[in-house]
């Protein structure tokens, strides 16, 4: 396969699942933003400047007359003159596939194409300034129609395992930050804070699609500590770090053709290594100063994955 | 609505006469002085459907316009959801646009097909005899059938290649060439286009859409499938590899995704399965092509280039190309890679070498062309020259060695001052022009505003050379969308239609009349 479709591929899905990470952390921040009114003095401050800190995104610009709140949700999600925006990013995952129509299947173009006009739908941005909650969904669906999409009808060949490998790193990386921003949470929670600390960790499962998933499997309160396990260590969970490096190794073997243990490349290396102290992990020691060292050593670990990949595979 | 009534023959002597006796979506539809598709005119002067279009016709009469225009909505739709478009540059973002489809499709019976079929291969046969000749021997500029000075000295002659041998002696393996419909309803060839024409996608994606959003029309009609141009071409492509390579590696080289016709790129690439290259994914080493892969290099065999010879490697044409492949045409001229088409074939396209086809033809294959030119007009002949300046106003006049609707002047919707520069211009240089009567392109039922509108259409069909020659059975038909435009590109508000060649099994070629 040409390197340069490689990367395309890579990206397109990177930045799609990227957008679909963005557009959940808005619906769930929008949502909790609404519960919280009640209990927290300036909740407005506190989740949206969280979220914005967790981005590494910059507050926006303030329009004349603008809520502040509808600036940041026109921000991360509408403003295309911020890269990080969700239409920002469905615009470079569709260029990314425009550039290599040839190589994706033509249902796979037609569904993020018809996303892509769903979302640039006059009609549309005007209602994000009421409630975020349609355009979130709509992005969320239109990736995940993607992927079906892709599932059934595009070879499950080289190519493939590419567009694997930008979505499960991106996701890796997504989970990873959104721990390490709430780690905080768990030094300062006391007794009294139950409810609200519930909230804000449900929120934290909610922003991983984990909520349901997580309370079929503990059927308990949310506890801090459990997040953190389910999160990083489950073993079945789609969007649990373990996972998503168990399907990045399994996308380099098939890529590089031989078997993980007999690879001497250092992408493997470093894919497998992480893999592994997610898998041995010691519960115990995911408290405090700990978990975030651990976190932004992951996340390191993450970013390297991702150079080594275009040094190997000659992406641009 | 009878606006008026013309005496029966008028509309033969070149006048706009309107008629109009039409119902529903035909209300107020107007012949005028060019050929209509789809209607004549009865021994009353009256306009009648010719038989091939009668159901088609019958069929729309019984469509409402919030039917059609349900229907209409629907084939835009789609074209968008599949980015259908063409990049058209601004200095704005947004820079795609769709191509308007107009879903009443234009009909060409089998025996006119077949005329159509005949002439454009015997055509591309003589051109490809021709590039041959003027690239070794020289025998038709020798025996002065075409002024050697014509080619030699024409912008897209590559002196580069003389005596270079391509692979079976094909230049032109992919041709587009444009006719038109005269006033008496003959066709003739407006341009060769030899180099790198586009369009095809659009006459198989037409297709795609008007099955989906129409296929009622399809009932009474037998409409010859024209799916089978990816393979043919894959075909031609195969053919021309170098002969020691039992699996050739064939790619379609594009200029990448700005480029405006990318969608054509990627479309053919994706239904022949081979890759789409860009210039920096390939590399020459040792006179040999090689893409630049995740495992390494891979070899390529044949390369279907759309990229115009002079951004095709910086080495030999424009050294400021960055969408070629330095050291490509040397490796072409070695044999280590097949291109297709080749290089230098738009001297065979350049509109000074136009008027001479019919003579190649004559002088090739010793036949009488079976498609006529436009009646051309070469201002470096005196007794021509005066003609053309004393008809401006009636003339379109071209600059040789341009393409694409650069350099031209439109007579009938010129001004005084556009006239008296190219007047100057021809008095200058009387050689760098030529000059052709405005053809009224025949006119075809279009919905336009709610209802059905005559516009200018004229016809793309596209030929295979390898080893026969194929003309798929369609082809692309534009149309000019604006009220009496003759121009149909589709960045001037041109759209396009669907084009069915019909089969020859019946009489009357259609199965349920």
């Amino acid at each position: 396969m040409l390197s340069r479709v490689a990367d395309a591929l890579f990206w397109m899905s990177r930045y799609l699942e990227r957008a679909d990470h963005l557009s959940r952390a808005v619906d769930v921040t929008f949502q909790l933003d609404l519960d919280l009114h009640g209990v927290l003095a300036n909740p407005v401050e506190f989740e949206w400047s969280a979220l914005l800190s967790l981005l590494r995104q910059p507050p926006p610009q303030i329009r004349n007359g603008e809520d502040p709140v509808g600036a940041v949700q026109r921000w991360l999600l509408l403003d295309i003159t911020n890269p990080g925006s969700v239409m920002s990013c469905v615009n470079r995952s569709r260029n990314n596939a425009r550039s290599i129509r040839g190589s994706i299947s033509p249902s796979m173009w037609r569904e993020l194409n018809k996303l892509y006009w769903r979302l640039s739908d006059a009609a549309l941005p005007a209602r994000v300034a009421e409630s975020p909650h349609e355009f979130c969904e709509e992005a969320q669906i239109g990736v995940l129609l993607f992927h079906g999409v892709c599932e059934a009808t595009l070879m499950h060949d080289e190519g493939w395992h590419f567009i694997q490998l930008g979505r499960y790193l991106e996701r890796a990386e997504k989970v990873l930050r959104i721990l390490d921003s709430k780690f905080g949470l768990l030094e300062r929670a006391g007794a009294a804070d139950l409810p609200i600390s519930n909230l804000q960790w449900g929120a934290v499962l909610k922003n991983c699609a984990a909520y349901e998933a997580y309370q079929r499997l503990y059927i308990s309160r949310v506890e801090p500590e459990r997040v953190v396990e389910f999160l990083l260590t489950n073993p079945e969970f789609p969007h649990s770090v373990r996972l998503c490096l168990t399907r990045i190794l399994q996308s380099l073997t098939e890529i590089s053709g031989r078997l993980p243990d007999r690879c001497d490349d250092e992408v493997v290396r470093t894919v497998g290594r992480l893999l592994s102290d997610l898998v041995y992990l010691d519960g115990a020691a995911l408290d405090g100063e700990r978990l975030h060292s651990f976190l932004g050593q992951s996340l390191g670990r993450c970013a390297k994955i991702g150079s080594l990949l275009q040094q190997q595979y000659a992406l641009q | 609505m009878m606006t008026q009534q013309p005496a029966a023959g008028a509309l033969h002597s070149g006048e706009a006469c309107p008629i109009s006796a039409q119902q529903g979506l035909f209300a107020g539809y107007e012949l005028g002085a060019a050929y209509d598709e789809m209607f004549g005119v009865d021994s009353l002067g009256g306009p009648t459907p010719r038989p091939h279009y009668q159901s088609l016709h019958d069929r729309l009469l019984q469509t409402s316009p919030e039917d059609f225009r349900r229907r209409k909505a629907m084939t835009d739709l789609s074209m968008r959801q599949d980015g259908v478009g063409f990049t058209v540059y601004r200095a704005e973002e947004g820079i795609e646009r769709v191509w308007p489809m107009d879903p009443v499709p234009r009909i060409i019976p089998a025996v006119e097909w077949r005329q159509i079929e005949e002439g454009l291969t015997q055509r591309i046969n003589a051109l490809n005899l021709f590039l041959w000749d003027v690239y070794h021997e020289q025998h038709i500029l020798r025996d002065g059938v075409v002024p050697a000075r014509l080619v030699l000295q024409g912008a897209f002659f590559r002196r580069e290649f003389v005596g270079v041998s391509v692979p079976r002696r094909i230049y032109i393996h992919v041709c587009g060439s444009d006719l038109i419909r005269a006033a008496n309803g003959e066709y003739l060839v407006l341009e060769d286009n030899a180099r790198t024409p586009s369009g095809v996608s659009y006459m198989l994606q037409n297709r795609q859409v008007i099955k989906r959003v129409f296929p009622s029309l399809f009932n009474d009609y037998d409409v010859l499938p024209n799916d089978d141009y990816p393979a043919a071409l894959l075909d031609v492509l195969q053919y021309i590899a170098p002969e020691s390579v039992p699996q050739p590696t064939v790619v379609l080289l594009s200029p990448g995704m700005y480029n405006s016709a990318y969608f054509e790129h990627s479309f053919l690439a994706q239904r022949m399965g081979i890759e789409l290259v860009e210039g920096r994914d390939l590399l020459v080493d040792g006179n040999r092509v090689f893409m630049r892969t995740t495992r390494g290099r891979q070899r390529v065999d044949v390369i279907y280039r759309r990229i115009d010879d002079d951004f095709l490697d910086p080495l030999t044409f424009r050294p400021d190309s960055a969408l070629g492949v330095p050291g490509l045409v040397n490796a072409y001229r070695a044999g280590g890679v097949a291109l297709a088409n080749s290089i230098g074939t738009g001297i065979a396209d350049d509109k000074g070498v136009y008027p001479f086809v019919p003579d190649m033809i004559r002088y090739y294959l010793k036949q009488d062309p079976l498609l006529n030119n436009v009646e051309t007009f070469r201002p470096e002949i005196p007794a021509q020259r005066s003609h053309v300046l004393e008809n401006l106003e009636k003339l379109v006049v071209k600059r040789v060695n341009e393409s694409g609707g650069y350099g031209m002047l439109v007579g009938p919707a010129s001004t005084k001052q556009q006239r008296d520069e190219y007047r100057r211009l021809i008095e200058a240089n009387a050689r760098d022009f030529i000059a052709q009567p405005t053809i009224q392109l025949s006119t075809h039922p279009t919905f336009v505003d709610g209802r059905l509108e005559g516009r200018h259409l004229d016809l793309r069909p596209f030929i295979l050379c390898g080893e026969r020659v194929t003309v798929t059975p369609g082809g692309l038909t534009r149309v000019a969308l604006p009220k009496g435009s003759l121009v149909v590109n589709s960045s001037q508000g041109g759209g396009s239609k669907d084009t069915w060649i019909l089969a020859d099994k019946h009489p009357a070629n259609s199965r349920k009349t």
